[in-house]
């Protein structure tokens, strides 16, 4: 196959993309900026999110609050993993109660249950974010562990007697892929719900700015604030979690 | 005595959490006014009413209603998608390097908010939203599903019969039952969470309307009604309905035969 050929894909991919974007400007044409602005509108928008400082302290808000979020749903899902391997009897509580009830709890539920019980801010929204991305880390993280079998644990111990080396020589990189695992599966996620997360019980961040827009019919700041969301997500996958995960994934 | 890993015990440590969460509950309604904690009982009977009371069920059914066809729909076009990125191999690129990767990451209350204006308060937003939401789970597992077919028995088939459509039907159609099972059971597991987000800011009617009404009045014992019918009925479903189903199919036309 010749590199023309080889890359034939690639350019209609691309030339999908660029038809996708003409056909969005043709239809925002004939239809009021409230209904469908068009792409130059809404790029414009998305610039301002990351350049103009009034949209910028959002797109800041949100961006600490998912990482904030991400890191806390690791450790609590993590520490409830460990729980569930350290005390098997927690079984059944952990595993067969509290993830079901977490992994199907409607993110709109929290939201709302948040507003009612805690006054607006950051606290709220990251309350939200991480009652949803718990139960991911949970799952991923309790997988890994158990992948670390007894006998394993055994042949380490046969090596060392220090508990410690054990731990950090053969079960962390074991766990390790499990635990990026579960970052990457709470990163995604955490962008998804950012939005619904802020809309009832934030002050700032893009989804406040998402309510408030759609409040004043200014859909070039709804779409332009989905895209923002779209771009940081990709950005942060692409920039830190690809290279973190082709490094320490297991061999397949 | 029990052993530590003994069912009896795990059993019981559930049923003590259980009984320490509903006194927890009990004495935080005690406490705060019923908008912020309202007591058991009266979030029991508000849930009893979405199987007796006639304006309950009929939200109810319209929420089963736009689950269901939110499923198919994006079941269907998913499954379109994937099929056709997997036999036009020129297409692939644009179907899973730029379509997938995008509605994966556009957010749901962004197409939420987009339908209810685009199509008012309807059914239709409602349904949009969701099956937008969607689309990406259906199509990246069914295209999980094709990328695992077995090339030699694909290349056996050939070998029987030249008519793609018959291969279709008796190789890679009954090859592609558990990725289907796998990907319905994802989807019904989201459908319902996406449906209430939907039907509260698109909905005319449904449990997310009903959730929209009870927050504006401060009847919290109908959102945690809804929540917990939701948390139940999605529960009883993945584990009585789509998991034997995903188990039986997984082994009866899976390559491992077993859960995936």
């Amino acid at each position: 196959m010749t590199a023309f050929a080889r890359s034939v894909p690639r350019i209609a991919a691309d030339l999908a993309v660029v038809l996708a974007l003409l056909g969005w400007a043709w239809m925002a044409r004939g239809l009021p900026d409230f209904v469908l602005p068009g792409p130059m509108a809404v790029g414009e928008r998305l610039v301002a999110m990351f350049v103009s400082p009034a949209f910028l302290s959002h797109t800041f808000a949100s961006v600490w609050r998912v990482l904030l979020s991400v890191v806390l749903a690791l450790a609590l899902g993590g520490g409830l993993a460990l729980l569930n391997r350290a005390v098997p009897a927690l079984d059944w509580t952990i595993r067969g109660m509290t993830l079901p009830f977490l992994n199907s709890f409607p993110s709109i539920g929290w939201a709302i249950l948040a507003a009612i019980w805690f006054q607006p801010g950051d606290f709220p929204v990251v309350f939200v974010q991480v009652a949803i991305l718990t139960p991911f880390a949970l799952i991923n993280i309790a997988e890994g562990l158990r992948q670390i079998d007894a006998e394993t644990m055994e042949m380490a111990r046969s090596f060392t007697r220090s508990r410690r080396r054990a731990i950090a020589m053969v079960a962390a990189p074991l766990l390790l892929p499990y635990i990026l695992g579960a970052m990457r599966i709470a990163y995604g996620i955490a962008w998804k719900i950012a939005l619904v997360s802020e809309l009832l019980g934030g002050t700032t961040g893009l989804g406040y700015l998402m309510l408030q827009a759609q409040g004043s019919a200014d859909m070039a700041t709804v779409i332009a604030a989905c895209f923002a969301i779209v771009l940081l997500f990709v950005t942060g996958e692409k920039l830190v979690l690809d290279p973190i995960a082709r490094r320490y994934a297991p061999k397949r | 005595m029990f052993r530590g890993d003994s069912t009896a015990l795990k059993a019981a440590v559930a049923a003590a959490f259980l009984a320490l969460v509903l006194a927890g509950w009990y004495a935080a309604a005690a406490r705060l006014p019923p908008y912020m904690m309202p007591p058991p009982e009266a979030v029991l009977r508000a849930a009893g009413r979405f199987f007796t009371a006639a304006r309950e069920i009929g939200h109810l059914k319209a929420t089963l209603f736009n689950v269901g066809v939110s499923i198919g729909l994006a079941f269907s076009l998913g499954g379109a998608l994937a099929l056709t990125a997997h036999y036009a191999r020129a297409a692939a690129p644009a179907i899973h390097g730029r379509l997938s990767p995008f509605m994966n990451a556009f957010p749901g209350i962004g197409w939420t908010l987009l339908a209810a204006i685009w199509f008012g308060v309807s059914t239709t937003s409602v349904v949009f939203a969701i099956t937008v939401v969607l689309l990406p789970f259906a199509l990246v597992n069914l295209r999980e599903g094709l990328e695992a077919l077995d090339g030699e028995v694909d290349e056996m088939a050939r070998s029987f019969g030249r008519a793609g459509a018959r291969r279709f039907l008796y190789v890679t159609g009954p090859a592609l039952i558990p990725f289907a099972i796998a990907t319905l059971r994802i989807m019904f597991g989201v459908a319902w969470k996406v449906a209430l987000t939907a039907e509260l800011f698109g909905g005319g009617e449904g449990l997310g309307y009903l959730v929209n009404l009870a927050r504006q009045e401060y009847d919290t014992e109908i959102i945690f009604a809804v929540v917990l019918t939701i948390v139940v009925s999605v529960y009883l479903a993945d584990r009585f309905l789509f998991a034997p189903l995903e188990f039986a199919t997984s082994r009866h036309f899976g390559r491992t035969g077993g859960r995936r």
